[in-house]
């Protein structure tokens, strides 16, 4: 173990940890924005410097690895002024439009400047450099004004999605980020699945589906399982006013973390979707008391007509019924038939989309009260 | 999977696209490669996205996944790389399973998979040297009629290298819906109930009896009189890819399915929509109206996940919980509800009419659940693998891997660490079978199916996300240049730049055909196209046959014969 | 949109021939760029292509394309690139006030055939005012004389053979005695002995005199040569690398291009040695790109070296082969600080990297790295050849050795000399100088490099080594830029921010903003429109930018403007208003 001090206190470390997390691990906090525990640091935005005794020159905390005898001062009077200014430094070519910022109160480096009270100077392009909205991509939202060019993006995207979309271009002052050869994202082969936007600390790259809809501190994060593949990746839906608006990483989850896909990430919109199925339908022939050999022939007939045309009226329409309706004649409809076949004419598809105690109560409906083993699901197909 | 992505020193992808079919962990596939320096060899006919990764790509041809998984034996026996002590103390049958084996000398494996015979060798050095090797198929094995040989001939190859219940081995089926693995586990199947406990076996049917309030215990069933309150069926039923000819047949009378889409998602569309056509009563509980909708006597409108509350089972049987969000839309109920109210009127009728010859009384007979952690709680009283899984213990945050069978149990994450379940394992000697179905003069071509990045299934969901429209928004079908250049497509649809101009193509077997858009790539190799199922106007089912694999009952999708036109 | 997927076709057959000519992987990056903008075929197309024939990420290509300022994705004619440099710039200090630059001037000068850009000091402050057209040196040029460039003409060669009084040359002996391109002409003047001595030694003792000679580094830090091989020798894992720092960009220094010009064998015969005693089995020449001429010279030289077996498999029968390559830079002034030329080596954007690691063990490749200036490596061979005990002889400073300095601005006769260290700014002026200019008072002298200090008359005989910037004036690579009463202080820093806010890497927040920042206020101030605050504003920029930037660049900027605004406050105030 090595022994070092932080603001005077003695703390012990294991060696190889940086400055940071011997700081973390002792409940110190220094404050970071290029810095993300899933990514490699970088020590790009100079926030986490410290002061290190005997060393002419601050160092980052977060690539600074501690050694023995080590005595570091997270919160001096001199680091906290060079915050300060780094901040302002960062501030004077972002955008001061928090007041209308999709991502005002979840943005790190908003949360930086209240603490800091750092302000913008007066000189700078505060964030008229570049096109707002610059990417054709239908899920993320660019807006390299607000960029800080912390470069998680960059990092998100070649260390998890391992696919390099975002880069450095130009130098200096100049430098920008750029998807490909600065191209559209897509072009320059994005997946879309989001995780560039779920590491940027400001409103650079944000989400399109939901832009304008919602500040945090309106949303209720509820964490689920996603409803597509396999995997099992968890994340947070965020509903305001019993609306699905967005989903968002969940940094504790358990097989994927903070990474998701396209379809986990942006494929939500179909829970709101105007189609959705919101009334018991049954048959009209149902209603009207007549077996279905006797209306066959209208059925086939009426499928030509339009389903929608109220002044066709078939005995194969479908008519909007309260769930008591609804689910006696299903209920009838299944024992005459198992009355009049048997159960084993009777199957059961149970659902891979479903949940755990839903197949269970299939299960049990088929088996006991049905009485049959004619249950399956697509796992086959 | 974490295990895997993270010690695994090498990767055999089999018959799985799994940058597109399952993303997430694709990129830790992509990460273990990157960073890890782990190697990867994928046997795949196409040039899927995970290739560019690759140490080494294998392009077998369609169906010879056998001759090339015993190819690969074959060299390891031949250089003695098998792990010979794992053989020894862990498996049984190996002789019987060699004598096959040695039926399949890498030239005879080159022959009929089209892969140079030095690929095979450096493939299985790769394969052998590079401990643990995890092996990763999904669909593309088990899509086949011989999808069960396929997989338990990867299972022979693990057990010959040893691999098997090793952290980073083992054999890794990916899912292909997000609770298939929970749907089977309870009980969706037509030989077990919950936790794979048999249909057939009599103290099973003994115990769910008994818990069922169904105490007059098991009776043999014969075809007509049929048991409904006074026993549980012992025979095991049919296979969805059973009940559909069932229709036709006269065999299944009415269907009761709960959020699937057949008519998008089975084999032959025109077949099962005749079949639907004909079937008496059709109960059909979904999100949307869908291509099976048309044919339903019932429409019941259940849930989305987003408003519902219980658990999913993924892929490597993490049990999870799925929380409600939002309030149900509409007049739509909770999936459960509705499954329990047709169950309680049903009992209630029946209870009036057969004099109520089933005890209430029994722990479990009833279906007054007051939400879906009641029910959990009757599964883990029924389900050994679940016993401890409770809701609560999900939602202090524990992370839990069936099997789990008490309240104390912290969980299984690998299986067979020391142990098989039944024992040894048995090593099962595999020969090749060719696919149901191959090109010939009038279907020279050969298509194969599946889904892409950014759509899912039968598309009902993400046909309705408006972002993945937009990115993919019809249905394409994958045409290599060579065969593109003799149809006359316009080649053009090569360049990066896009706007590609109407490449339309007409593909068609002996089922049916569809039209869509062509993309021209060398994703395919010459003589072979590939469709997906997400688009009603263009699913690629309506080409595909029936013909099943024996046991599992899985369709053979990814071998079709068709012809190919340009319209 | 839709359906907008990214269909690959086949590599653009010409891009990837380029590709494999160059070797086909990341490390070739920079050739490849630097030949499709030669051709004028640098897009965002043939970049794409190049990335996929490199197996690169299309970002890493672009993010290379602009970052060197030698490569353009613009249409371009022909290119003039006229020197942006401080020597330049008080070559025609009479066009000053205002940001315009010589390139502005004379971009309205040519004709139609022609590009002009400005471009970072050339190296050529010899030359002032210089020019690099397409990749020939030329100067001094005066902005008449641009339709003779357009026609061929170069200018004027410095020549360097005579020795200034109190001179004592070592490395620049053999200036004008010898064809720098002639090899026998090398041996007949005793070049390679010190290598064919050290071959019949081990590398531990070559090591060992390297240490005890006390070489320290001639980049400017003044790091032990000897140190730092020592750790490389000393990792275990190989190969090991050296790797010659030829990306001379640092303005007002011109030495190491003087010294591969006139003698490249000696810097062959150094790195060789270099490689010998850190275990090594190749070395890198990093040139920067604007030393065209001096690159070919070292290729050429090393053709010549390697038939004579000085070079190749088995040297001279010893058992050691050794291999050197010639890399060209593409500009960037970052690229000298080492790690970014390492990166900049592999392939990459020229980015400082973290430290630790330092490259004796995580250098180029991941692999213990030896990286030395190009001076340091040409001393190698004469202590090899005399002795550690004559080095340290040369002197009785406490610094062993010459060093190769040079003089420049308002003085009689500017150029480069080499003597002992120890010597102090006035004998600089007049003892190797020749005194000021006629009607020239000296006001200030900007002492190592344009990350130097600014020194007033006050600090005039104060002896210059690595230790006294401590007292105000820094030796850095040894060059000492002379400004008399014409030179406004406020001026000559606004060049030299102009200069680090268009060499900054971008990496980090101080530096980036920081340099941009005090160039505006400085643009500002030197245009009649400073304000009250501007002296605090810049104090306070510079305390940030050497406090808390990433890398030596950064933390250097504030040299200058430090020591400026002590000895020159008053002019700054003036200035505010």
């Amino acid at each position: 173990m090595i022994n070092l001090k932080i603001n005077g206190q003695s703390i012990q470390s294991e060696p190889g940890k940086t400055i940071l997390q011997a700081a973390q691990a002792h409940g110190i906090e220094i404050p970071t924005l290029c810095y993300h525990k899933d990514l490699n640091p970088t020590g790009n935005c100079r926030m986490c410097i410290v002061e290190v005794k005997d060393w002419r020159i601050m160092q980052a905390a977060c690539v600074t690895p501690v050694w023995e005898g080590m005595e570091i001062q997270t919160h001096s009077e001199k680091v906290e002024i060079d915050r300060k200014l780094t901040l302002e430094l960062m501030l004077a070519n972002h955008p001061q439009d928090c007041i209308t910022c999709d991502v005002s109160g979840e943005c790190e480096l908003q949360d930086l400047a209240y603490e800091y009270k750092a302000t913008a100077p007066e000189w700078g392009s505060k964030g008229t450099r570049y096109p707002v909205d610059s990417d054709p991509n239908p899920f993320i939202r660019v807006d390299m004004n607000r960029c800080i060019l912390c470069r998680r993006c960059v990092s998100a995207c070649a260390e998890i999605q391992v696919r390099d979309v975002w880069g450095v271009a130009k130098r200096g002052f100049d430098e920008v980020i750029v998807a490909g050869a600065n191209t559209a994202m897509l072009e320059a082969r994005c997946e879309s699945c989001g995780q560039c936007v779920a590491y940027c600390p400001t409103g650079a790259l944000s989400n399109k589906m939901n832009y304008g809809m919602a500040r945090a501190h309106q949303v209720t994060k509820v964490t689920t399982t996603c409803s597509y593949c396999g995997v099992g990746c968890q994340f947070d839906l965020l509903v305001k006013k019993n609306k699905v608006i967005g989903v968002q990483s969940n940094p504790n989850a358990p097989v994927n973390g903070m990474a998701l896909c396209v379809k986990g990430r942006y494929g939500y919109d179909y829970i709101h979707h105007p189609e959705r199925l919101t009334k018991p339908k049954v048959r009209r022939y149902l209603l009207e008391g007549k077996k279905k050999e006797e209306i066959r022939e209208q059925r086939v007939v009426n499928r030509k007509n339009s389903p929608t045309d109220p002044l066709v009226s078939s005995p194969w329409d479908w008519v909007n019924v309260e769930w008591d309706i609804a689910l006696d004649i299903a209920a009838k409809k299944f024992m005459e038939i198992r009355d009049q076949f048997g159960a084993d004419s009777m199957g059961f598809l149970t659902s891979a989309k479903c949940t755990n105690e839903e197949n269970y109560l299939m299960n049990k409906l088929a088996r006991q009260v049905i009485g049959t083993n004619n249950i399956d699901h697509c796992a086959r197909l | 999977m974490d295990d895997v992505a993270k010690e695994a020193k090498a990767f055999f992808i089999i018959g799985s696209n799994t940058t597109e079919q399952h993303p997430v962990f694709g990129t830790m596939l992509r990460r273990a490669v990157k960073f890890r320096g782990a190697k990867l060899v994928v046997a795949d006919p196409r040039k899927i996205d995970i290739t560019e990764f690759a140490t080494l790509h294998l392009r077998q041809r369609p169906g010879t996944d056998i001759p090339l998984i015993n190819g690969l034996m074959y060299i390891i026996l031949e250089k003695g790389w098998e792990d010979k002590s794992f053989i020894e103390e862990r498996t049984e049958n190996f002789d019987e399973f060699k004598a096959t084996v040695m039926q399949y000398p890498p030239e005879k494996a080159s022959e009929i998979t089209g892969i140079p015979v030095e690929k095979l060798y450096e493939a299985a050095e790769i394969l052998a040297k590079n401990s643990p090797m995890a092996v990763i198929w999904a669909m593309g094995i088990t899509q086949h009629i011989v999808g069960v040989r396929n997989v338990m001939d990867l299972a022979n190859l693990q057990m010959l290298l040893g691999n098997m219940g090793k952290a980073g081995g083992g054999v890794n089926p990916l899912r292909g819906q997000n609770n298939v693995q929970g749907a089977c586990d309870m009980g969706g199947l037509p030989n077990v109930f919950t936790a794979y406990q048999p249909v057939t076996n009599p103290e099973v049917i003994e115990k769910f009896a008994k818990a069922w309030g169904l105490d007059h215990g098991p009776q043999t069933v014969d075809d007509k009189t049929l048991s409904i309150v006074n026993g549980l069926s012992s025979k095991i039923g049919l296979t969805v890819t059973e009940m559909m000819p069932g229709i036709l047949e006269g065999k299944t009378h009415s269907l009761y399915i709960l959020g699937e889409d057949p008519v998008m998602s089975d084999p032959d569309t025109n077949h099962i929509r005749h079949s639907l056509e004909a079937i008496d009563f059709l109960v059909l509980q979904e999100i949307f109206p869908s291509e099976t909708s048309v044919y339903a006597d019932v429409l019941l409108p259940g849930v989305t996940f987003a408003e519902k509350t219980g658990t999913f089972t993924n892929t490597e049987r993490r049990v999870q919980m799925v929380r409600q969000a939002i309030p149900t839309q509409g007049d739509a109920r909770d999936d459960w509800w509705i499954t329990s109210e047709i169950a309680k009127r049903i009992l209630n009728t029946r209870m009036k009419d057969e004099g109520g010859r089933m005890n209430e009384a029994a722990q479990y007979a009833g279906w007054d659940y007051k939400d879906s952690s009641d029910i959990m709680s009757e599964i883990n009283a029924l389900t050994p693998s679940y016993g401890g899984i409770t809701h609560a213990r999900l939602e202090t945050g524990e992370r839990l891997q069936w099997p789990c069978p008490t309240l104390d149990h912290p969980g299984t994450p690998i299986l067979h660490t020391k142990q098989f379940t039944r024992g040894k394992g048995k090593f099962m000697p595999i020969d090749h079978v060719p696919p149901a179905e191959l090109p010939d003069d009038d279907y020279p071509m050969l298509l194969s199916t599946g889904r892409v990045l950014y759509h899912w299934h039968g598309g009902q969901m993400t046909r309705r996300a408006k972002g993945l429209m937009q990115v993919y928004g019809e249905a394409l079908i994958e045409v290599n240049p060579n065969d593109a250049e003799r149809l006359g497509l316009n080649p053009s649809t090569c360049l990066a730049s896009g706007q590609a101009p109407r490449n339309v193509v007409r593909v068609t077997s002996r089922r049916g055909f569809i039209e869509a858009q062509a993309w021209i790539t060398d994703r395919v190799p010459p003589g072979m196209v590939y469709a997906n199922f997400h688009f009603p106007n263009a699913s690629a089912n309506e080409l595909t046959h029936a013909s099943l694999d024996p046991v599992a009952k899985i369709p053979e999708y990814k071998i079709t014969a068709v012809k190919v036109e340009l319209v | 949109m839709t359906n907008k997927k990214i269909l690959y076709p086949p590599i653009d057959p010409e891009i990837d021939k380029l590709a494999q000519h160059h070797g086909g992987t990341r490390e070739a990056t920079l050739e490849v760029l630097k030949d499709l903008s030669a051709d004028h075929k640098l897009n965002q197309t043939t970049i794409t292509e190049a990335a996929r024939a490199l197996h690169l990420p299309a970002h890493e290509a672009y993010g290379m394309g602009t970052f060197y300022s030698m490569l353009s994705l613009e249409e371009r004619r022909k290119v003039l690139r006229v020197c942006d440099g401080p020597v330049c710039w008080l070559k025609r200090s009479t066009v000053d006030g205002g940001q315009q630059t010589m390139a502005d001037e004379w971009s309205s000068m040519v004709n139609g055939q022609w590009s002009v850009e400005r471009t970072s000091c050339l190296g050529l402050c010899d030359r002032a005012p210089a020019v690099l057209v397409e990749d020939e040196q030329a100067g001094p040029v005066e902005a008449g004389e641009i339709k003779k460039i357009c026609k061929g003409w170069r200018g004027v060669q410095t020549d360097y053979s005579k020795t200034r009084k109190g001179e004592v040359r070592v490395m620049t002996a053999l200036i004008g005695k010898i064809d720098p391109d002639s090899i026998d002409d090398a041996l007949s003047q005793g070049v390679y002995e010190g290598l064919k001595k050290a071959l019949l030694s081990e590398p531990t003792v070559v090591l060992a005199e390297v240490e005890s000679s006390g070489l320290q580094g001639r980049g400017g830090a003044g790091f032990p040569v000897g140190r730092k091989w020592r750790f490389v020798a000393s990792e275990k894992k190989t190969p090991r690398y050296i790797i010659c720092n030829a990306d001379e960009s640092e303005p007002l220094i011109f030495k190491d291009r003087v010294l591969m010009d006139t003698n490249p064998h000696q810097l062959l015969e150094g790195i060789t040695l270099a490689g010998y005693a850190c275990g090594a089995s190749e070395a890198w020449i990093y040139i920067r790109g604007e030393y065209e001429y001096q690159a070919r010279r070292l290729e050429r030289a090393i053709e010549q070296a390697e038939a004579k077996n000085l070079l190749g498999e088995n040297i001279l029968g010893s058992g050691f082969s050794f291999k050197i390559h010639v890399h060209r830079g593409a500009g960037a002034y970052i690229c000298g600080e080492e790690t970014a030329l390492i990166e900049s080596l592999e392939g990459k954007r020229g980015e400082p990297r973290l430290r630790p690691p330092y490259p004796p063990t995580y250098g180029f490749r991941g692999q213990p790295t030896a990286v030395n200036n190009v001076e340091s490596f040409c001393a190698v061979p004469h202590i090899l050849k005399n002795g550690a005990e004559w080095w340290r002889s040369l002197t009785d400073d406490s610094t062993p050795g010459t060093k190769v300095y040079m003089v420049l601005g308002h003085v009689k006769n500017p150029g480069l000399f080499e003597a002992p260290f120890g010597l102090t700014l006035r004998q600089i002026i007049k003892d190797f100088g020749g005194g000021m200019t006629k009607g020239s008072k000296f006001k200030f002298a900007l002492c190592g490099g344009a990350a130097g200090t600014i020194v007033d008359k006050s600090l005039l005989d104060i002896p210059i080594g690595f230790a006294s910037s401590q007292k105000g004036i820094s030796l850095g690579a040894g060059s000492f830029l002379i400004c008399d009463q014409t030179v406004s202080p406020v001026s000559f820093l606004r060049e030299l921010l102009h200069f680090f806010t268009v060499e900054s890497c971008g990496k980090c927040t101080p530096c980036r903003v920081g340099t941009w920042r005090s160039l505006e206020i400085l643009n500002h101030m030197a245009s009649g429109q400073g304000k009250q605050g501007d002296t605090e504003e810049l104090k306070t920029l510079a305390a940030l930018m050497q406090d808390s930037s990433f890398c030596g660049l950064g933390q250097s900027v504030s040299i200058p403007m430090k020591s400026m605004l002590t000895h020159f406050g008053a002019e700054f105030a003036k200035a505010e208003r």
